[in-house]
């Protein structure tokens, strides 16, 4: 038989993890990082608190859940909202939960939410950072010419993504996964009147939805990926039209148009959401 | 590493942090840039927070940070979110450049990274004034004249009044978990980052029953909001105008359009001129 969740519940889901979440960053906002020579112990975000909703629940609703709920709690109320800045972190936010979400197939294997839920952390990082080269890459002009620049940006955005992925994906969001994902599995399903999840449930918004929603993710995932490509070899192209200074503010309107593509088709998935609510 | 941990123990009090919050969210209702209209502003959010990354005259940029410092200012920002700031702008660009110095950068680097910082700080501030000067309910209907999800502006208003009872709710948990567990003692180096470790593990441990308590709330939210014909509601037209009805131009929201295109006009012929 198969079990899938109705719309009021999807919305119960985000409502959870929007408020669990965003009461969690307020916290994770004013932690202290500790720096051990280069290594850094920060502590980035609590992310297990999604990734066990995503996992136990709809992963569509708690991913975006996650990241209205950083949005709302931890920058509009705090006050510190980017603006087009907190973009990026909502993306990458809600594409490396969704994945993990829809990874784990049965939330009684272990292993399986243990992979997932350092993916999560993985596929978060890794966009983020390549997201922030970019960022330094336009915000500077003839990024290449200026002396060292080049070099700093690559070492420390590199080593702070893996210092993150290691220490954030480990502390964060592996082991508190592995022991609360088993103890609530059953426990907080009831309480929002759905069935426990196991292979039989239909994950996402059904069949055809679901389509949608992951060539979306593909789609924003190509970006990322058109960008990695940018950061390795369009440094030759910044160079090679350097006399041309015109075309570096093209690229720079490129960029913007594609993020702004990418938002709308979230907004989109949002609203085609709320239209089927 | 004594100062880190001292100051994190002073400041981590969940008192303060919602104290912070309500009064950066409800204590400056009378400043000059909450009275404004929300869509001026947002209108207005949209060239400070965008233009700066297309320009690289240092004039121009320094021009437009003085502008938004002021707006900073007159909109009275809690000095939390002030200092959230700062840590912010220096974590980006300061470390960098130290960075840059490692990897043999000189003075034009630094010229680089003082009109990067510029473009950062320009943009930030300018959000700060808006998302900060504004009242949140406020805040939420200009989103939705601009046509944002409802469900971001819900979140807003739901978000504003389920803060106060969550923290204290979390606040009560990690007490209850404090009062069973004994903490280590704090006396010594390693002491200290011990009692650090603790509390984290403590917070993180508190989130178990918060997961259960508010899984129960937001059904109860959910099912109340069916019943009031939440989803209905959110398509039909009468509702919508009723709620964009606060909405409404002034003469302020001119005079302040008005000064920020003559700032950057003027901004623009002194770079022209020098």
């Amino acid at each position: 038989m198969k079990k899938s969740m109705t719309q009021s519940q999807k919305l119960m889901t985000f409502v959870l993890s929007m408020s669990l979440y965003g009461l969690s960053t307020l916290f994770t906002e004013l932690i202290p990082s500790f720096q051990i020579g280069i290594v850094e112990l920060s502590v980035e975000y609590f992310i297990f608190i999604p990734l066990i909703l995503a996992m136990l629940f709809d992963p569509l609703s708690a991913a975006l859940g996650a990241a209205t709920g950083e949005l709302v709690f931890s920058e509009i109320m705090l006050g510190q909202f980017g603006g087009l800045g907190e973009l990026e972190k909502f993306l990458t936010l809600t594409i490396g939960i969704y994945v993990a979400g829809r990874l784990v197939k049965n939330p009684k294997s272990i292993k399986s939410v243990a992979i997932a839920s350092i993916l999560a952390v993985i596929i978060q990082q890794s966009l983020g950072c390549i997201v922030d080269i970019l960022k330094v890459q336009f915000a500077v002009e003839d990024f290449e010419a200026v002396a060292g620049l080049p070099e700093s940006v690559f070492f420390t955005e590199g080593f702070a993504c893996l210092n993150d992925i290691l220490f954030s994906g480990i502390l964060f969001s592996l082991l508190p996964c592995m022991y609360l994902v088993p103890k609530l599995y059953g426990k907080i399903e009831p309480l929002l009147g759905v069935a426990p999840r196991d292979e039989n449930t239909v994950v996402g918004d059904g069949e055809k939805m679901g389509i949608k929603t992951f060539v979306l993710c593909a789609i924003a995932f190509v970006v990322a990926i058109g960008g990695e490509f940018m950061a390795e070899n369009g440094l030759a192209i910044i160079d090679w039209e350097a006399a041309w200074a015109g075309n570096s503010t093209a690229m720079i309107v490129s960029g913007v148009i594609a993020v702004l593509v990418i938002v709308l088709a979230f907004l989109k998935i949002k609203n085609r959401k709320e239209a089927a609510m | 590493m004594h100062k880190i941990t001292q100051t994190l123990l002073d400041k981590f009090t969940i008192d303060y942090l919602r104290n912070q919050v309500l009064k950066n969210a409800y204590g400056n209702d009378d400043t000059v840039i909450a009275g404004l209209d929300p869509r001026t502003l947002l209108c207005w959010y949209l060239f400070f927070g965008l233009i700066p990354w297309f320009l690289n005259d240092l004039i121009v940029l320094l021009g437009m940070f003085v502008f938004v410092a002021i707006t900073t200012k007159l909109a009275k920002i809690a000095p939390l979110v002030l200092f959230l700031f700062c840590l912010g702008v220096f974590c980006q660009t300061g470390y960098l450049f130290i960075a840059a110095l490692f990897f043999g950068g000189n003075l034009s680097t630094l010229y680089s990274l003082l009109v990067m910082t510029l473009k950062v700080s320009v943009c930030s501030l300018a959000s700060i004034t808006v998302f900060s000067g504004l009242n949140p309910d406020r805040l939420a209907t200009g989103l939705l004249y601009f046509g944002c999800p409802d469900q971001l502006s819900f979140s807003i208003s739901y978000a504003f009044r389920i803060l106060p009872i969550l923290m204290e709710e979390f606040q009560n948990i990690l007490l209850s978990y404090r009062l069973r567990g004994h903490s280590p003692s704090k006396k010594t180096w390693l002491g200290k980052v011990k009692y650090f470790i603790y509390q984290i593990k403590i917070i993180i441990l508190s989130f178990y029953p918060l997961m259960l308590n508010t899984a129960k709330r937001s059904r109860t939210t959910v099912e109340a909001l069916e019943l009031k014909g939440y989803r209905y509601a959110n398509e039909n037209k009468i509702v919508r105008k009723k709620k964009m009805a606060s909405l409404m131009f002034k003469k302020d929201d001119l005079i302040f359009v008005l000064i920020s295109i003559v700032w950057m006009i003027l901004c623009v012929i002194i770079s022209i001129l020098f």
